[in-house]
């Protein structure tokens, strides 16, 4: 029963950790190690000095700690478990070391923002072109001519000529992509291309054209009908 | 009975000792806590290539050689290329598919290998490394102003089979490709069994920071590749020419710095001070019991 003081506070380390590289990346972007380092910190910080408020409790903490350590009157298992621990922390904190000294071989870890905050003058607008058959026909057929060599046929992102591009041509039938924005935002996609972007979306990397060099707004209109209906998507709209 | 208050005791006293020592305790309880958490593996995950690392030679670089053996024990990044759509003129199909890149430096000089498959050698065959010159970021495409970004120019290397030699050139925009009045860079290709090797070279600095990318081992810097299958059709028009090219998009690239060991020697301190406080722990604790 030596170990009951302790257990709570191991289930809580491993919880957190586990909240935390598992749990938490379910919902939002993987943490960075070091920031998991960070409040595994914490939380260890906050159980010393939890286990160490009162009299009675910081006996019941470090008593064990210091019986295990000294190895007094212990044999066989104990013994074992406490020569590995021995070992272990030099180990430990030699490899803390080196991960932290050591230099990176790694290229820079890259952020990129895929849906960056439109210009004032994009939000808002709504698509001045009837949705009658005939627009969305005529979207399709400017889609197939324009966007097709990258965003595909299937509107999957993968054309003929998408392979070497990095990032990749977005793929408007994952539910990430056009049915989470507004055609105000695509019309300012659309237009303004890769190079529109702000920082935060890395534009000297994004090989989308910026179409408003080649193509009226009228057919940009029609393109965004027939993208979202060939994608079988709905634009995002206000609720 | 005895055993008992044999262990009562003997727990009495070791109680007495925590007052002094507690905090010494709660250190190597949370050193070793932290140090665990450090062993959490960085998400590795296996991709194709996203940089080529340029690896630190001794003795000569074969710069002019493509088909040195040395290159054959260089590993080669390799990165996918598609048909330039990205603006007018387009082309929808391109020869080259992809690129193999290797790349060695000794320290002044870097030698970029590329390798690519093209069924026929033609005069016009010719293949392009792009850079970013200074800090500021270019757009792939030749450097193209960005909307919300003040973009720089690119430093392009360029080798056409006709003149087996390199051109030094920047851009800065579309029809803005200029050649260099100062020309640094070399190339040399090599045609066998349908596959080009190219070997571009030049020194890892140059006194002309305007115009050349400047390469500081261990620093990443980006790369573009462009490549160009110059076969004559029978209209009498070149297959692939000018922006009529296969492209990639901006990867990584970095010269290797000289090995770095300090970070053997603080392991090695650091290890020696763990052992050494813990050893200093134990016996004040053994002490504090025994006394
Ligand atoms: C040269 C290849 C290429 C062509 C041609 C191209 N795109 Fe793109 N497009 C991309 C790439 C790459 C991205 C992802 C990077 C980015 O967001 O800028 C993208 C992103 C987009 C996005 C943003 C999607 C999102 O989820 O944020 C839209 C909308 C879009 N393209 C529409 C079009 C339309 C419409 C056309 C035809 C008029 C077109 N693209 C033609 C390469 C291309």
């Amino acid at each position: 029963m030596k170990g009951g003081v302790f257990l709570k506070p191991a289930i809580l380390i491993v919880g957190v950790y586990v909240f935390l590289k598992i749990v938490l990346p379910l919902f939002t972007a993987p943490l960075p190690a070091s920031l998991i380092f960070l409040y595994l910190a914490l939380t260890t910080t906050g159980i010393v000095i939890f286990a160490t408020l009162s009299g009675p409790s910081t006996d019941a903490f470090f008593g064990p700690i210091v019986r295990f350590l000294t190895g007094e009157g212990q044999g066989g298992a104990a013994q074992g478990a406490r020569i590995a621990v021995l070992l272990l922390f030099p180990v430990l904190v030699g490899w803390q070391t080196y991960t932290s000294t050591a230099p990176s071989d790694q290229p820079p870890a890259e952020n990129r923002t895929i849906h960056p905050a439109p210009p004032g003058e994009y939000t808002g607008l709504s698509n001045p072109v009837p949705n009658t058959p005939e627009n969305v026909m005529t979207g399709k057929g400017l889609y197939a001519a324009f966007c097709s060599p990258c965003h595909g046929g299937n509107f999957d992102g993968k054309g003929p000529a998408s392979r070497g591009f990095n990032p990749p041509p977005a793929n408007f039938s994952d539910p990430t992509t056009i049915a989470m924005l507004q055609e105000s935002y695509l019309f300012w996609r659309i237009k303004k291309g890769g190079v529109g972007l702000p920082i935060e979306g890395m534009p000297w990397k994004s090989a989308m054209p910026r179409w408003e060099v080649e193509l009226p707004d009228e057919w940009i209109w029609k393109i965004i009908m027939g993208e979202y209906d060939g994608a079988h998507q709905k634009p995002r709209t206000w609720e | 009975m005895a055993v008992f208050q044999a262990v009562r005791a003997n727990q009495e006293e070791s109680m007495r000792t925590l007052g002094q020592v507690k905090p010494w305790c709660a250190g190597i309880l949370v050193g070793t806590v932290l140090a665990a958490g450090s062993l959490v593996p960085s998400s590795g995950f296996a991709q194709e290539s996203v940089s080529v690392r340029a690896a630190l030679v001794k003795g000569a670089l074969p710069a002019d050689d493509p088909s040195a053996s040395a290159w054959n024990s260089t590993p080669a990044s390799e990165f996918p290329m598609s048909p330039q759509v990205h603006w007018p003129n387009r082309i929808q199909e391109v020869t080259v598919k992809s690129v193999k890149v290797r790349a060695l430096h000794d320290g002044q000089q870097i030698a970029v290998l590329l390798e690519y498959e093209d069924p026929s050698q033609d005069p016009d065959d010719a293949a392009g490394l792009e850079f970013m010159v200074g800090d500021k970021k270019a757009h792939f495409a030749h450097g193209q102003p960005m909307a919300q970004v003040q973009g720089g120019p690119v430093n392009i290397w360029y080798w056409k089979n006709k003149d087996n030699n390199a051109l030094d050139m920047n851009a800065q925009g579309f029809g803005s490709l200029k050649v260099q009045d100062q020309q640094d860079v070399k190339a040399k290709g090599v045609y066998q069994n349908g596959t080009w090797k190219v070997v571009f070279s030049r020194a890892l600095s140059t006194p002309d920071v305007e115009h050349d990318t400047q390469i500081k081992p261990g620093d990443f810097i980006n790369i573009a590749f462009a490549i160009w299958d110059g076969k004559k059709l029978e209209s009498g028009d070149l297959k692939e020419k000018g922006s009529q090219k296969a492209v990639s998009s901006w990867w990584y690239f970095r010269a290797d710095p000289p090995p770095d060991y300090s970070a053997y020697y603080y392991v090695a301190l650091a290890v020696g001070l763990a052992a050494g406080f813990q050893f200093v722990i134990i016996r004040k604790l053994k002490k504090g019991a025994t006394s």
